[in-house]
């Protein structure tokens, strides 16, 4: 037997601050609309990593706030971009981060987030109408963050994510949509933020979430589908909320978004052999965090932030991770 | 990035690859400036309406570049143009987006402007046949999913817009041909759980709408299963929708029909995880409903083997091992 695996911390730091650095490449500005996410990404893999001053804050701050929308009231995903509830939320979970969200005008962001929410209760990413149970999240997310829950018809919106629910436990984009691990991580984090998880079918939803591991380790986001290791963040999380987490084999599983590390140059990628991103790479080093792996801060599984930064906020719920491991 | 495999380029071919790449990086920095900057200045002009057309087939996922052209068609265009020009650029932009998902099939601007031009159909073609446009059009959409559900029949983006579709047409297809096709799909392929997933979905309605009789259904349901369980007893697509048919087991007879069933299976292959926990289940749904029908030995005897049942699961199914102790500890301080 060679030796356990380990997380490679010092080459994806390295890794995520090479990331602003290919600015000759095309592929950097094809990707400018995911561009505040892609610094959240960063920057929470960082902090959970120990490794949070290793990008700079000032030229951080300074670059979101360049992203504002003035005539929407809300951040863009680049600046000149249009606002977009996604990126509102990236922006403001940066700033808080940084803590530097007294740069926000509040009550801008707010009316902007609000302005959103559809009859249903389910909430439009922007002024053009797409609905998501995504968006969803986001809004309850950002308002919770900038202390204006408030302010949430919350039945409206707790109503849309129930009606959301399948006979499987879990929960889709819209009504009517299939169970998916992702939707089911935002619609079980917004209820707990919420706290409404008594919407959950508990039981049956944790056993559709053990089943998502699959014999390699690694988890799928629906029945009988390829194993990634984003899902690694989005089926934990729900199951650090459900306190169901010790349902699947961590040992497995930590094998295995392992074995999808880029060792040569940094980051982790959706699977073995793939093109590492920033993506995977937070949400890789996320799920480790939540299965105790040793070495990193703790995640908050409901707010995909540090747990130290959503303690200080007085917002942690009541989730549970594994222990960390020495 | 999803499924994009790692590529390693030695210097001098990462360096050709730079230089061949440059002028591509040149022309797609000038061009997202120029649109920019007329965004900016509110030029709503075809030259304008054209250069988004560029840039989103060199990047569809550019969602400020699809507002804006969204913004141009009903800001200047819509108002200048006669219902007959309008449905012919929605047409248009209809066209554009098919070949569009056909190369990206997951990018969810492309099926959302698809979305929103179908809403901005006109009336027409005449005040006598109001429906006319939007009738072909939803027509159209029907084909264009089913051909996307053909190449990749888990496409939940497909399926989104499918049920989408199905709730807008203007003359509403029947719940059974939807069923019919859900048929299709499973018989294709048992494992498709988006179309066991649509099949519950549309026979849900077809019962709360008294269009079918959940008792007769229930029983065909139960043998379209029976044979996917024997085609594959470890694929859990067919077991999960098991599980919605017997739902809280409130009839014993099937409940117990069903056990003895799924043992006879176990019987034969005798490591199918899936007989044996679904056996757990339902035995569990027995004793906590059923109790009454089944005498105090049974009852016993019942609990013996769910618990008999779960210590190998432990072992045939590791990954849930801990799922499985927890439900022992519970079955074992049941009262029965
Ligand atoms: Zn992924």
């Amino acid at each position: 037997m060679g030796a356990e695996p380990k997380l490679n911390i010092p080459l994806h730091v390295k890794y995520i601050q090479s990331l602003g650095e290919n600015k000759d490449d095309l592929t950097y500005h094809l990707t400018a609309h995911l561009r505040m996410n892609a610094v959240y990404w960063g920057l929470t893999a960082l902090y959970i990593m120990k490794n949070k001053d290793a990008l700079d804050r000032e030229e951080m701050i300074e670059y979101v706030m360049s992203c504002w929308d003035e005539q929407a009231g809300g951040f863009g995903a680049h600046p000149d971009h249009d606002a977009h509830i996604h990126a509102t939320l990236s922006a403001i979970q940066i700033l808080v981060m940084q803590d530097a969200l007294d740069r926000v005008d509040v009550d801008r962001v707010t009316k902007f987030i609000l302005s959103l929410q559809q009859p249903s209760g389910v909430f439009a990413g922007d002024a053009f109408g797409e609905i998501d149970t995504r968006f969803l999240y986001i809004a309850v997310q950002a308002l919770s963050l900038l202390g204006r829950l408030h302010e949430l018809d919350v039945e409206k919106t707790v109503g849309y994510i129930q009606r959301c629910r399948n006979f499987d436990g879990g929960f889709g984009a819209i009504i009517g949509a299939e169970s998916h691990a992702a939707q089911v991580f935002v619609c079980t984090a917004a209820l707990a933020i919420l706290d409404r998880l008594d919407v959950i079918d508990q039981e049956t939803l944790a056993w559709w979430l053990s089943e998502r591991q699959l014999p390699n380790g690694g988890l799928n986001g629906r029945p009988e589908k390829l194993e990634d290791v984003c899902y690694s963040f989005w089926v934990l999380s729900a199951l650090s909320i459900l306190k169901k987490l010790n349902w699947i084999d961590a040992d497995k599983l930590i094998k295995f978004i392992l074995s999808a590390e880029d060792l040569e140059h940094g980051g982790i990628a959706d699977r073995p052999g793939d093109q590492p991103d920033v993506f995977h790479t937070q949400f890789g080093v996320a799920g480790l965090s939540l299965l105790g792996y040793p070495g990193l801060e703790d995640i908050d599984p409901v707010y995909c932030l540090p747990a130290k930064i959503t303690e200080a906020k007085g917002l942690r719920k009541d989730w549970e991770a594994l222990p960390r491991r020495v | 990035m999803h499924g994009v495999k790692r590529i390693r380029y030695s210097r001098e071919a990462l360096e050709a690859k730079q230089q061949r790449d440059k002028a591509k990086l040149q022309e797609y920095l000038a061009l997202t400036e120029e649109i920019i900057s007329r965004k900016k200045n509110g030029d709503y002009s075809h030259e304008a309406f054209d250069l988004t057309t560029r840039m989103l087939r060199v990047n569809p996922e550019f969602y400020t570049v699809w507002n804006y052209r969204k913004t141009i068609l009903v800001k200047e265009f819509f108002l200048k143009s006669t219902p007959h020009q309008i449905n012919d650029v929605l047409s248009g932009d209809l066209d554009m987006t098919t070949a569009f998902l056909k190369q990206h099939p997951k990018i969810y601007a492309i099926w959302n402007h698809r979305r929103w031009c179908l809403e901005q159909v006109p009336e027409g073609p005449t005040e006598a046949d109001p429906n006319g446009w939007k009738m072909a059009n939803w027509k159209k959409e029907l084909y264009v999913v089913e051909k996307m559900l053909d190449v990749d029949a888990r496409n939940f983006h497909a399926w989104n817009y499918r049920r989408y579709v199905l709730a807008s047409m203007p003359v509403h297809r029947s719940e059974q041909s939807e069923l019919d096709y859900t048929t299709r799909k499973i018989e294709a392929n048992f494992s498709n759980f988006s179309a066991w997933h649509q099949r519950s979905k549309v026979l849900t309605t077809l019962w709360e709408t008294g269009k079918a009789n959940p008792a007769q259904n229930r029983e065909e349901e139960l043998e379209l299963v029976r044979n996917a369980m024997y085609t594959d007893p470890f694929d859990q697509s067919v077991w999960i929708y098991h599980r919605w048919l017997i739902g809280e087991g409130s009839d014993a007879t099937i409940l117990q029909a069903e056990i003895s069933s799924i043992q006879e299976l176990l019987d034969e292959q005798p490591d199918s995880k899936w007989c044996m926990e679904s056996l757990v289940h339902y035995k569990q749904l027995l004793l906590r409903n059923h109790s009454a029908i089944i005498g105090a030995e049974d009852r016993q005897v019942v609990k013996t083997s769910c618990l008999d049942l779960l210590l190998q699961l432990q072992h045939v199914d590791s990954e849930r091992k801990n799922r499985y102790g927890d439900l022992a500890v519970r079955i074992r301080d049941m009262d029965i």
